[in-house]
């Protein structure tokens, strides 16, 4: 029932898309005039879109408040053409009423053929939503127009977008099969070209995924030569006289890095043996000369080497390495050997590979050989990464002993000292012989010191048999 | 070629002046009514067969087209002429059932006019007017029991109204919240079919599925004059007349496809084309709502009655355009549309009710009544349509849960709520 | 166990159906008297009589048109289009009508329709006689496709797509039809789920998937392989619309290569779909890029070109070869 004092109030309409995808029309007439009366459905206006004219019918029941376009002109699909006073109670009474009622029944939310355990949480009612083509409906200031139902394009609808947080990569989460390393092609592509192992490098990303940066390290680590991480900012502090300043790069930065991975991450053990050589130095003394050598150039270094590599047939946990990020000591079954070389560019330590299958000619020669190329910067990728254990030889200094530090990756390095003639005690007898200091890192989480020990006592054993 | 002259004469049983048909003459006065591109040369009254239907004589294993029985009804012995078997149909059809199809016409004509006046208003995106199609589909839809089931195209709203949809519900489809406006099996009646002419095959192959159940009822499929000419119309036609199925086809020559008028798609009358695949044609003026009732009633009888299909084309005309999208004014002329403004039928029906003393001003009153009622019904129910919720775009694609469903919703749903302003 | 060729397994199969449930019924041309061309109905009409198995007039829309009426009515049809390269007729009835009414309808309306379709060439016939469609209706939501590849499997399939209640197109070998091998006759439908796909040969150094009459070929592949010191993974699909693609990335996981192998032309075909999602959550443990053998994008040829067109032992292992090269 209409009351005595029902309130008027305000209502707009907006051009509609009048046949599918059309975006404006021409006001060819209007059929009323501001202050008339209208009926629902009453024809107001004429228009003409790029299809057809066709008549608009009242959307409402009241009073032509304001004619907001005049005849003749052509309007876009949503822009006000007419406003109207209209009666607020009895149309908007029923219309909330109904809509009350809407929400008490389930609309379009019939059960029955849901497909149960792919919902998620929360199913809604239909009358839980406001909905939202209610048609229009008083506000105070701003109103709620009805809205455009029209196929085809809309006018571009502003942006609604907020921060939105990043795309999170997908990540490979699944139960993990550790059989083979994780990277993306470039990453494979690049190992490939390293002639890196991916197996050997731990993987930094989501789910142990070996990233570039982890494939760079790695080699930096193996002393590749490369500058792992390439940048060359020249210094910008000049050198006084005081004071001498080198840009630390290249060949030393990678060292460096090396260095710092390798003692702060193994616990460092050295032990020391001092060893009566001299019967291999006679061996060396004997071959010198002989046709048997090939012109290969022979010192006591493959002497070292040979027993090395036979003491590591009883201790092969010295040719093995921590995998942290498998969680696995790997043994190695072959045996690279890694000779440090001090170079014009820095200390290098190219590894021979399968040393284990050398003899001993073959062994002096390939030492030999692989040292010259370090020295003239003629080491391949190859060359420096990859080793499993490690000599380096400071005897060539004059120096007995030192306490070295591990190559990252391997379990253990032996030091040779000078070889000089020294006062010892032999069969009870003191006598002058060729004596040496041999001393070996090894990592303690690798190898405990029975095994070192055992280890480099039968080095020692070896040489002082000859 | 003439719509109005044809081997197959048209039914009716009440002139547009609201007179009834009387014994003397059957057929309809044509001279000066224009059809587009149709000749009017007079029709032939005579040579009506009275002993049943003529089908030109054809006959196809199993279908016999002479003493064809409809319940009731013996078409033996009547002499005088087919019109009195039809009239004869509609004997039942007294004062107070003829105010109900008043009713119901002006009702359903009200409904269309109502929602396209919400199409213009913004309130849904597109209609297919039925304007001048009522008598076809109210009179042929008061011939369906509860038993029957419906195929339609995409204006049989007059039909769904008299099954019983819900008005509040109707504009669903059409205002785009919804696929479609009503459940099938609540009316009785598949949900409209876009695609043109696709029905007619689903109704035969429903009406095999009774044959096969034994059910006893009957289909009607719905379709237009475009629509005879689509292969699937035709592969209905032929699997119909092959395993004799209960199906009424039911074409509403409404005179043009969009902008295509009759004779592109046909050169002999609709309700000849049937016989080619050995189905029984019968042809109607689908303006005159006693008419369609009573032919609907007899193909209906002899389809449930294991009489196999058979094809009523409804000659009537689309006042309206082909939907609030189309501009007729562009390919037809006012002085045809005037033409069958006087044959209007609502009006032919309230003046039969005049004639015959059968409807006061409180029984026109009652009809306005309801028939603003229905329309505010119609409103009302549009413009408090809920809008469906995102996630809805992933209902009902597979009836078992399927992998790719649960993945992009959900996919929707976290997309959705990185948007500011989203709410749920 | 019983020996029996994939023709009469499939025959089997439609039997327990039509037996099982009096509304499953069956369509198509020639499939009463004659029994279907592949002789796949053989002895159904005549058992179960024409008014279950039901000779259609020679139009595939119309079948399928029908078909929908029925199953609205509430029977379970199974339509049989007689060779792949004539379903088109029947395209929209299945795009426009079968695929969507469930949808149309908010659900109201189900379509447990089955669309058994024979497929693939190698048979030296004539055009229109050797298609592989599957791609067309494996894009279009609403529709469920799948594919057997030997006896055993047709048995178990064809009845579990007649149980579905969504719409199946199943796509069976025709080269195939004659290859007999085992099938248990009482397996339980809940055996093996319809869509998950069956890891036939495992193997470390490659995935191969392929489906249909391919999975003979993939599997003469592997052997070869073997022999050449590859280790293969073989994977019948099975169900190309919805892709199990969890049973992929596991084996892809392991092996880090993958081959896809259809009949149908490589643009735009199943393998593409495949590769692009197994590249998109494998990525990190590919070597090699997903590789896919399939027809070229020319018409199917005249028969004494067929072998050239097809993926035959050969065009597969070079595909592998490929994924396995280090460059």
């Amino acid at each position: 029932m209409a009351t005595d004092q029902a309130k008027m109030i305000e209502k707009s309409f907006q051009l509609p898309d009048l046949g599918e995808g059309l975006t404006d029309a021409e006001i060819l007439r209007w059929h009323v005039a501001v202050g008339d009366p209208v009926i629902l459905n009453q024809v107001i206006a004429e228009v003409e879109t790029a299809k057809a004219a066709v008549e608009l019918p009242s959307p409402y029941a009241g009073r032509v408040r304001k004619l907001l376009v005049d005849a003749g002109t052509t309007v876009a699909v949503g822009t006000p053409i007419i406003t109207f006073a209209v009666e607020s109670a009895t149309g908007d009474q029923a219309a909330r009423e109904q809509a009350d009622q809407e929400r008490q029944v389930p609309q379009e939310r019939e059960a029955g053929e849901r497909e149960a355990g792919e919902r998620e949480a929360g199913e809604r009612e239909a009358g839980e939503r406001e909905p939202e083509e209610q048609g229009p409906e008083e506000q105070a200031g701003g109103e709620r127009v009805p809205v455009l139902v029209g196929y085809g394009a809309t006018a571009g609808t502003s942006s609604r977008r907020g921060t939105r947080p990043r795309p999170v990569p997908a990540s490979p989460s699944f139960s993990p099969i550790p059989t083979r390393p994780l990277a993306k092609p470039l990453v494979r592509k690049l190992a490939r070209e390293l002639e890196v192992d991916l197996a050997q490098v731990p993987g930094t990303g989501t789910g142990g995924i070996v990233t570039r940066q982890d494939l760079l390290e790695h080699c930096a680590r193996r002393n590749t030569g490369t500058p792992a991480t390439a940048s060359t900012e020249p210094s910008i502090r000049p050198s006084t006289e005081r004071e001498e300043r080198i840009p630390i790069h290249g060949v030393r930065r990678a060292t460096a890095a090396a260095m710092v991975a390798s003692a702060f991450t193994a616990p460092h053990v050295t032990e020391f043996i001092t060893v009566d050589v001299t019967a291999t130095m006679d061996l060396i003394r004997r071959l010198r000369g002989s046709a048997f050598l090939d012109g290969v150039k022979l010192t006591i270094l493959p002497f070292v080497a040979t027993a090395l590599i036979q003491a590591l047939r009883h201790a092969p946990g010295l040719n093995s390495c921590w995998d942290e990020a498998a969680q696995e000591i790997v043994i190695k079954r072959y045996v690279n050997l890694g000779i440090a070389t001090a170079t014009p560019r820095g200390l290098l330590v190219p590894n021979l590979k399968d040393a284990e299958r050398l003899g001993l000619i073959e062994l002096a020669r390939s030492l030999n050989n692989l040292t010259e190329t370090a020295r003239a910067g003629r080491c391949t990728p190859t060359d420096l990464t990859g080793g499993t254990i490690s000599i380096t030889n400071v005897g060539v200094f004059g120096v007995d002993c030192g306490t070295p530090i591990l190559n990252p990756g391997e379990a253990a390095i032996l030091c040779l000292g000078a070889v000089r003639e020294q006062p010892w005690v032999h069969k009870g007898q003191l006598a002058v012989r060729w004596v040496t200091t041999l001393s070996l890192s090894f990592d303690h989480r690798l190898v405990d010191g029975e095994l070192g020990s055992r280890f480099l006592a039968d080095i020692a054993s070896t040489l002082t048999t000859g | 070629m003439s719509q109005f002259s044809a081997a197959i004469p048209l039914v009716q049983l009440v002139d547009p002046t609201g007179k009834r048909v009387s014994d003397g003459t059957s057929g309809i006065e044509t001279s000066g009514i224009e059809a587009p591109g149709i000749e009017t040369s007079g029709i032939e009254t005579s040579g009506i067969e009275t002993s049943g239907i003529e089908t030109s004589g054809i006959e196809t294993s199993g279908i016999e087209t002479s003493g064809i029985e409809t319940s009731g009804i013996e078409t033996s012995g009547i002499e005088t002429s087919g019109i009195e078997m039809f009239r004869a149909l509609v004997a039942d059809v007294g004062p107070e059932k003829l105010r109900e199809l008043y009713r119901d016409l002006v009702v359903v004509r009200r409904i269309d006019t109502e929602a396209t006046a919400l199409q213009r208003q913004g309130q849904v995106g597109l209609w297919a007017p039925l304007l001048g199609q009522e008598a076809a589909q109210v009179g042929s839809a008061h011939a369906l029991t509860e038993a029957d089931y419906v195929f339609p195209s995409y204006r049989e709203h007059g039909v769904a109204y008299c099954r019983g949809a819900d008005p509040q519900a109707l504009l669903r489809q059409w205002r785009g919240s919804a696929p479609s406006s009503w459940t099938p099996s609540e009316i009785g009646m598949a949900v409209p079919a876009i695609v043109v002419g696709a029905q007619a095959l689903h109704a035969t192959g429903y009406a095999l599925g009774m044959k096969l159940d034994d059910a006893g009822g009957a289909v009607i499929a719905y379709f237009g004059d475009g629509a005879t000419s689509q292969g699937d119309v035709a592969e209905a036609f032929t699997f119909a007349a092959s395993w004799q199925v209960p199906v009424v086809f039911f074409c509403q020559n409404n005179q043009w496809a969009i902008s295509e008028p009759v004779r592109v798609q046909s050169q002999v009358p609709l309700g000849e084309r049937a016989a080619g695949f050995g189905i029984p044609g019968l042809r109607v003026d689908g303006n005159d709502v006693l008419a369609v009732l009573a032919v609907t009633r007899f193909a209906l009888r002899q389809a449930r009655a294991g009489g196999g299909p058979i094809l009523i084309e409804a000659l009537t005309y689309r006042m309206g355009p082909h939907t609030t999208s189309d501009d007729p004014s562009r390919y037809r002329s006012p002085a045809e549309l005037d033409q069958w403004r006087a044959r209007d039928p609502i009006d032919r029906i309230r003046l039969l009710l005049e004639r015959e003393g059968a409807l006061d001003d409180g029984q026109a009153g009652a009809v306005t009544r309801a028939a603003d009622e229905v329309a505010g019904a119609l409103r009302a129910g549009c413009l408090q349509t809920p809008d469906p919720a995102p996630e809805d775009l992933f209902e009902h694609v597979y009836t078992d849960p399927h992998p790719l469903i649960h993945q992009q919703r959900a996919a929707l749903l976290a997309h959705l709520a990185t948007l500011e302003g989203h709410q749920r | 166990m019983t020996t029996m060729t994939l023709s009469q397994a499939i025959n089997s199969g439609l039997r327990r159906a039509l037996e099982d449930d009096p509304k499953v019924l069956l369509l198509g041309e020639d499939i009463g008297r004659l029994g279907g061309v592949f002789r796949v109905t053989a002895g159904l009409q005549k058992d179960f009589g024409d008014r279950r198995v039901i000779d259609t007039p020679l139009a595939e829309s119309g079948i399928v048109g029908t078909a929908i009426g029925l199953a609205m009515r509430g029977y379970r049809p199974v339509c049989e289009i007689q060779f792949d390269g004539f379903v088109y007729p029947a395209f929209d009835q299945i795009v426009s009508q079968v695929a969507k009414l469930h949808y149309r309808t908010r659900g109201h309306v189900r379509m447990p329709l089955t669309i058994r379709i024979p497929f693939g060439g190698g048979i030296g016939a004539v055009e229109h006689h050797s298609e592989s469609p599957e791609s067309y209706f494996a894009h279009t939501a609403g529709l469920r496709v799948v594919s057997c590849s030997n006896s055993a499997e047709a048995y178990l399939m064809i009845q579990q797509a007649i149980a579905s209640d969504d719409p199946v197109l199943f796509f069976e070998p025709k080269r195939r039809y004659w290859d007999k091998s085992e099938v248990d006759e009482n397996i339980g439908l809940d055996s093996w789920p319809l869509h998950q796909a069956r890891i036939l040969r495992t193997g470390t150094d490659a995935t191969v998937v392929a489906y249909g009459p391919l999975i003979a070929t993939a599997l003469a592949a592997a052997t070869v392989a073997e022999q050449e010191g590859n280790s293969l993974e073989i994977i019948d699909l099975r169900s190309i619309s919805p892709i199990d693609f969890d049973t992929i990335e596991t084996s892809v996981r392991k092996t880090g290569r993958l081959v896809v192998a259809h009949e149908a032309p490589v643009s735009f075909g199943p393998g593409a779909e495949l590769a692009a999602r197994i590249t998109e959550r494998c990525f990190y443990h590919l070597h090699a890029p997903v590789l896919r053998v399939g027809g070229y994008d020319t018409p199917y040829p005249p028969a004494k070109l067929e072998e050239f067109y097809l993926p035959g032992v050969d065009r597969i292992l070079d595909a592998v070869d490929q994924t396995l090269v280090e460059p």
